[in-house]
């Protein structure tokens, strides 16, 4: 009796086992979001798959005639987990495209996954620059943005505007080193002297002491985000520096989020990204009301970013009448979507955008503080002014490469 | 004793006939199960033979993990020396900590392994040279070893599931001995074994080599079976997640360990699929675990063995 009760048990365990293997797929499109949902970040997150559920909606819950079906998971901002959730979404929920990350650590562990898995990637917001260069791979394109490529566009500008000396306060890491090598290489080849780097360790809060002896510049700038940015502005304005100098930020510095956090002498300050709070087109208009009525909040880059990369999977979906893998990729990869809310969205060879990029100016509107597009600069690739040869030549950015003093023999190359 | 013989045959002919009836999504659970299984083993061997409750046994995880990393992706070193090297510095690093911390006990213990493990997660965010800082090192291949290619579910369910095996059979063989013996004494009585003449700081050092070991292999076939390692890994959420799991499975037997770790996977998987806020159930859940079952899955899974067929060894060595 005793030894039946055992198999018993061994014939349930099995019989589980196979309960939970999914039953055969119909005939539907699988798409698994990936995203940070919970914890410090969980507006980024959260506010990506906003994107995606509204660009669903708007299609009518199809991509062709294949009936849309989102599998949304967290990954907790763990790339570990995330790996495992990415795994889990192949194996069990049988995907046939992940759209998401959003973090930069997160997208770069999705790319190994990605190369051996072989599903498809729309990465959304995720920036590290690796993810369409050095670490390319066929079936992973980016809806978003490459650390430096904003920043290409920001340096020109800046340098142009006659301030020539830069001090720079940023977080000591691989994104932060990526955006100012693309603000050094054009600010210094456009009549740009110096810019001055002071790196800070992660999870800085208190910065009197490199306040204190801030160098003279023309202008500052703060290369970071978060907490760490907020209560950088924060000193600043306790220093009594906010309204001595124009307050330059990296691309995420002056983000929706964090700006009612630091209040509103952030008026004025200038930073640049492929997206802006305020365009003036009838494309942007329509997506911002849309959301605005669907979730009661003004849509963040990262929303943009969701319903970007979701419309690039439905298009594809719909050219090649299908969900073919091979076909897929290769439609994804020839993505070219004139009518983006953020402007014009065409995709390189390395499956990186090419697009406008904004000087974004914090302005009060109706109230609410939001960064608005006062200048635009058309079709920049990750590459900036390069060629991706020149551009690869190049050792990754680093701490110290590109060189701060546009005296340096580097400049004086190309 | 006859019936926890068949209990353990079962189980060794369950692990066997898993990966061939497991679907390929099961199979990515269970290798998750298996390496952690190897780190929670480790902080429920300090717990539970010398009452030591240590935060660092996810950082020796870590620095394995790291450490095949670094070497094998930036250096291009051969798996063998890549393995070499990974398993001496956990243990060297174990060595040299375990020499500062375990002078100590209790609670003074427990602040030293969450100083000591700060500290390194604090350098594998800022040594950036070494460790690309917060975006980690991806693209570790999983390598191919003894002509098993580690990157199959099913080829890296065989390696791992026999180092684990192995690991929770050493342990078992090392709890039951007479080193085992000394381990509780001094837990138990520790200025009496002092006076008895036995070496209480040897035998510590010993067993905090052992499971930073176990700790250690776990984090690098975790590295593997993820290619990635970032400062998450060294996190303290990290090394709470791994008490809580032995917590949960319970600390009074091995058995403990992999119930708990299943309990925590299982749930992981199951609530972030259905919901977002999966981290407020999965702490409601462990509240309650804890509460109506304090001694843990393997304590209650015991006690209700003893009802139906009288004692068995664990339940009265833990009376």
């Amino acid at each position: 009796m005793r030894r039946y009760l055992r198999f018993r048990t061994l014939g349930l365990f099995c019989a589980a086992a196979f309960m939970i293997t999914p039953t055969q797929a119909q005939e539907e499109l699988r798409v698994g979001v990936i995203g940070n949902l919970s914890g410090v970040f969980a507006s980024s997150g959260t506010t990506m798959v906003n994107g995606v559920r509204m660009a669903v909606d708007e299609a009518g819950g199809k991509a062709g005639n294949l009936p849309i079906r989102l599998f949304a998971v967290d990954d907790e901002g763990n790339p570990e987990l995330a790996v495992t959730r990415l795994k889990a979404m192949d194996t069990r929920d049988k995907v046939d495209v992940i759209v998401g990350p959003v973090s930069g650590n997160i997208g770069m562990a999705a790319v190994d996954w990605a190369k051996e898995s072989g599903v498809p990637v729309v990465v959304a917001y995720s920036a590290p620059e690796d993810i369409t260069m050095r670490k390319a791979v066929k079936n992973v394109v980016r809806a978003g943005w490459s650390g430096a490529q904003p920043m290409f566009a920001f340096g020109e500008y800046v340098a142009k505007k006659g301030w020539k000396r830069i001090v720079m306060v940023g977080q000591d890491y691989v994104f932060p080193y990526n955006q100012i090598g693309g603000f050094l290489k054009t600010f210094c080849r456009n009549g740009g002297e110096e810019v001055i780097k002071v790196w800070h360790p992660l999870n800085t809060t208190d910065f009197s002491s490199i306040l204190a002896v801030l160098p003279q510049a023309d202008a500052i700038m703060y290369n970071g985000a978060g907490g760490d940015a907020v209560a950088f502005y924060k000193q600043l304005e306790e220093f009594g520096l906010r309204k001595t100098k124009p307050l330059l930020g990296g691309s995420n510095f002056f983000a929706v989020g964090s700006l009612p956090a630091m209040g509103k002498g952030t008026v004025g300050g200038l930073s640049a990204l492929q997206y802006s709070d305020s365009l003036d087109t009838p494309q942007f208009k329509k997506f911002r009301d849309a959301y605005v009525k669907k979730y009661n909040e003004p849509p963040m880059a990262t929303a943009e970013h969701g319903y970007v990369a979701m419309n690039m999977v439905i298009n594809a979906v719909q050219t090649v009448g299908g969900k073919d893998r091979a076909k897929l990729i290769e439609q994804l990869r020839k993505t070219n979507m004139p009518d983006a809310p953020r402007g014009p969205v065409r995709l390189d060879d390395y499956g990186n955008p090419i697009q406008n990029i904004y000087i974004n100016e914090v302005r009060e509107v109706g109230g609410k503080l939001l960064n608005v597009a006062i200048a635009k600069i058309e079709n920049v690739s990750q590459f900036g002014p390069y060629d991706a040869k020149t551009y690869l030549a190049d050792p990754p950015d680093s701490r110290d490469f590109p060189p701060g003093k546009c005296s340096d023999p580097y400049y004086k190359k190309k | 004793m006859k019936g926890q013989s068949i209990a353990l045959l079962a189980l060794g002919a369950g692990l066997v006939v898993f990966p061939f009836v497991a679907s390929d999504y099961l199979m990515v659970l269970a290798l998750r199960v298996l390496m952690y299984s190897l780190i929670v083993l480790s902080f429920s061997l300090l717990v539970s033979q010398l009452g030591l409750v240590s935060l660092l046994q996810t950082t020796f995880a870590g620095l394995g993990g790291y450490a095949v990393a670094i070497l094998a992706v930036l250096y291009g070193w051969s798996l063998p020396a890549t393995l070499f090297a990974s398993v001496g510095l956990v243990l060297a690093t174990a060595l040299l900590f375990g020499l500062v911390s375990l002078r100590a006990s209790g609670i003074g213990f427990m602040m030293l392994s969450i100083a000591l493990g700060q500290m390194v997660w604090a350098l594998s965010f800022q040594w950036i040279d070494l460790t690309k800082g917060m975006d980690g090192i991806t693209g570790v291949a999983a390598p191919i070893v003894a002509g098993l290619e580690l990157g199959d579910s099913r080829q890296m369910y065989l390696v791992a599931g026999t180092i684990v095996v192995a690991a929770f059979a050493a342990s078992h063989v090392l709890v039951s001995s007479h080193f085992g013996l000394l381990l509780r004494g001094i837990q138990d009585n520790e200025p009496r074994m002092r006076a008895l003449a036995h070496p209480v700081l040897r035998a510590r050092l010993v067993l905090f080599l052992i499971a930073s070991l176990f700790a250690g292999i776990g984090g690098i076939l975790l590295t593997w079976e993820t290619r990635v390692i970032t400062p998450v890994s060294l996190d303290l959420s990290r090394a709470v997640w791994v008490l809580t799991a032995a917590v949960v499975g319970g600390t009074g037997s091995l058995l403990g360990v992999p119930l708990g770790v299943i309990l925590m996977v299982t749930l992981e998987a199951v609530l972030s699929q259905y919901t977002d806020r999966h981290l407020m159930i999965f702490g409601a859940v462990l509240v309650f675990s804890i509460l109506l079952l304090p001694n843990g899955i393997a304590a209650f899974a015991a006690d209700l063995w003893a009802r139906r067929h009288g004692p068995t060894r664990a339940t009265v060595a833990q009376k």
